[in-house]
């Protein structure tokens, strides 16, 4: 029977595997390379893990899902929430494979907390908080207390400079995080086992092209390749290994505050200099942004007028484009969630990763300790023993891949198709 | 944005206000505004001309659920905790009330009558009282409730978790603690992810 192993590596573009390939550093990706294909693959906009993890596991766009970001604010107020798995609209991959019976094990996905029930396992990952409250069935927790689990690193050290606890810290979580997965690999008797790691995404952020840290950081993508080559030796012939990430990375050049930028051009008004939530937007005001790119406004014209404005928005000290495009709701959204979607979402070029603060800033570009932003045509997938015949898939091209390698019936509603 | 209600439903002695006041605290640390509607408390005061005749019974259950509606419509969430032995009455109440969870302290007669707490059924077995729901009065057990809460086996704070649980589940309330927000909001800070 045909079983599916899916490793996610959050936010690892695909230039810097081939690149890395080239250059000797991942031998075990280099010898799997060639005995699959290996594409470069689309991300999802925003491009961020909640919304590009929701598209994968649903196979469906954000119109359909509902998840637009890791924040978001309840329509028709100035509430803000947290989306999370109980926002999420559609069956996941996981759910549709255990109603047709299959066994399923899932570690760490991003917004699959609180955990929905499967034929199997699941432990969440991102944005889950205590392990105790993390999994399905509850009892797993146990376990992952006996292992020393770890949900998430701590990127606090990282804000503060405490750059070798957060590798160490990094570090351990990738070993618990693999440890996990061998046990239940073994234990269970499973049709479909993903893994997860979020931490590839978390380095990048705080180490990419950091010269000070490279050692740090090579060793550390150099352990995944290692793992890679254990898992590879762990996984039979009836297995398809499918090794994934759901968006680029590139250096950061300038934060770009896109709420600064509408206040100074009167869109805007916050209420306190010093507050700083989505309340602290006067009710005047005639448009506002949520992290990364995304604008709501009160009107149609004024939404053109932003667009229009926005795409001709420059680096004040390069002179440097800031944005590569800015798409309008209808554009991107399809589905009956749609509607609770931004209005506008601008795409930025690399290196300059769009922010929203509600406080009153100084300037509209900035520094901060993060260095590494996402990307969104650089993400990748790679399928063993199997030829992807469609050049430039996305990752909402994933799931019925997957269900089509698995045999399973694909649901009308998913917006992708199998790239195989 | 309406609330909800959760009705628990169960024999006397089984379990109905334990489980109330564990679940409330739980809610309340969730920043969920939240009341309990005590069938006991409430009679005194809104009922205490009516008796445990049939008609009486449902006469109360109906202003509890008018009361229920009034705060769940305001954005409270509601905790009913009524014998309500009729499955008229609750699935009346289902229809009324918005994002209605029926919960069911599930107890064996015999188990509740060894308890009898309040000494209600000795009462009823000496003849003192002539209405007692299980001994005198039917119980219609619910046929498809949100939650079961097997008191025999569960605590009232294992209870009150997994009504918790199934509320999540629904979308009536969120995953998160106060504390635990906090602490996700700081993470997503730290990020780089909150703006």
């Amino acid at each position: 029977m045909a079983k599916v192993f899916v490793l996610g590596l959050d936010g690892v573009p695909h230039s810097f595997i081939e690149r890395s390939v080239e250059k000797g550093i991942l031998p075990h990706f280099r010898e799997l390379l060639g005995e699959g294909s290996f594409r470069r693959m689309y991300s999802v906009i925003p491009t961020v893990s909640s919304v590009a993890w929701s598209t994968y596991m649903t196979g469906k766009n954000p119109g359909k899902h509902g998840i637009y970001g890791f924040i978001d604010r309840q329509p028709g107020s100035y509430e803000m929430y947290i989306p999370l798995a109980t926002h999420m609209r559609g069956h996941t991959l996981w759910e549709i494979l255990s109603q047709e019976g299959k066994s399923v094990v899932v570690i760490n996905v991003p917004v699959t907390y609180p955990p929905r029930t499967v034929r199997g396992i699941l432990i969440s990952g991102f944005l889950a908080t205590k392990i105790d409250k993390a999994t399905y069935p509850k009892e797993v927790a146990a376990q992952l207390h006996r292992f020393g689990y770890r949900i998430d690193v701590d990127p606090w050290n990282a804000r503060q400079g405490k750059m070798d606890d957060f590798v160490a810290d990094l570090n351990t979580t990738l070993t618990k995080r693999f440890e996990t997965a061998f046990y239940y690999m073994e234990k269970e008797d499973w049709d479909f086992f993903q893994l997860h790691v979020m931490e590839t995404d978390r380095i990048n952020h705080f180490l990419w092209d950091v010269t000070d840290h490279q050692e740090a950081f090579l060793a550390y993508y150099t352990k995944i390749d290692a793992y890679l080559g254990e898992l590879r030796s762990k996984i039979d012939s009836d297995t398809t290994l499918i090794v994934l990430s759901d968006h680029g990375f590139c250096g950061i050049e300038s934060e770009i505050d896109l709420n600064f930028w509408l206040s100074v051009n009167d869109y805007l008004l916050f209420r306190n200099p010093e507050g700083d939530s989505l309340n602290n937007i006067d009710r005047k005001s005639r448009a506002y942004s949520l992290p990364p790119g995304r604008l709501y406004v009160n009107d149609q014209p004024t939404g053109e007028e932003i667009r229009d404005k926005l795409l001709s928005l420059t680096d004040p000290e390069t002179g440097r484009k800031i944005i590569k495009n800015v798409f309008r709701r209808e554009e991107l959204y399809e589905g009956e969630m749609a509607k609770i979607g931004p209005d506008l979402v601008a795409v930025p070029y690399d290196g300059f990763d769009l922010k929203a603060s509600f406080q009153q800033k100084r300037s509209m570009a900035g520094r901060t300790p993060i260095v590494g932003m996402h990307t969104y045509d650089d993400a990748f997938i790679y399928i063993r023993q199997k030829d992807i015949t469609r050049e430039g898939p996305g990752i909402v091209d994933v799931m019925p891949t997957i269900l089509a390698l698995m045999d399973v019936p694909t649901p009308l509603d998913l917006d992708g198709s199998s790239c195989i | 944005m309406d609330g909800y209600v959760v009705w628990i439903t169960g024999l006397p002695g089984s379990g109905k206000t334990a489980l109330a006041r564990e679940l409330e605290p739980l809610l309340k640390e969730r920043g969920q505004r939240c009341e309990i509607l005590d069938g006991n408390e409430v009679r005194e005061l809104i009922s205490s001309e009516l008796g445990f005749t049939a008609e009486d019974r449902k006469l109360h259950n109906q202003r509890v659920i008018h009361i229920a509606k009034l705060l769940a419509r305001n954005g409270v969430g509601v905790i009913v905790s009524l014998i309500s032995p009729y499955r008229e009455t609750r699935a009346g109440a289902r229809k009324e009330l918005p994002n209605f969870v029926e919960v069911w302290t599930k107890c064996s007669l015999e188990v509740c009558e060894a308890r009898d707490k309040k000494g209600l059924y000795k009462k009823a077995r000496t003849g003192e009282i002539s209405d007692l729901t299980g001994i005198q009065h039917p119980y219609q057990e619910p046929q498809q409730p949100e939650v079961v809460v097997d008191t025999e086996k569960e605590s009232p704070l294992e209870g009150a978790k997994k009504v918790l649980k199934k509320l999540e589940k629904l979308g009536l309330i969120g995953a998160y603690s106060n504390s635990e927000e906090q602490a996700v909001k700081k993470r997503l800070e730290d990020l780089g992810y909150l703006g």
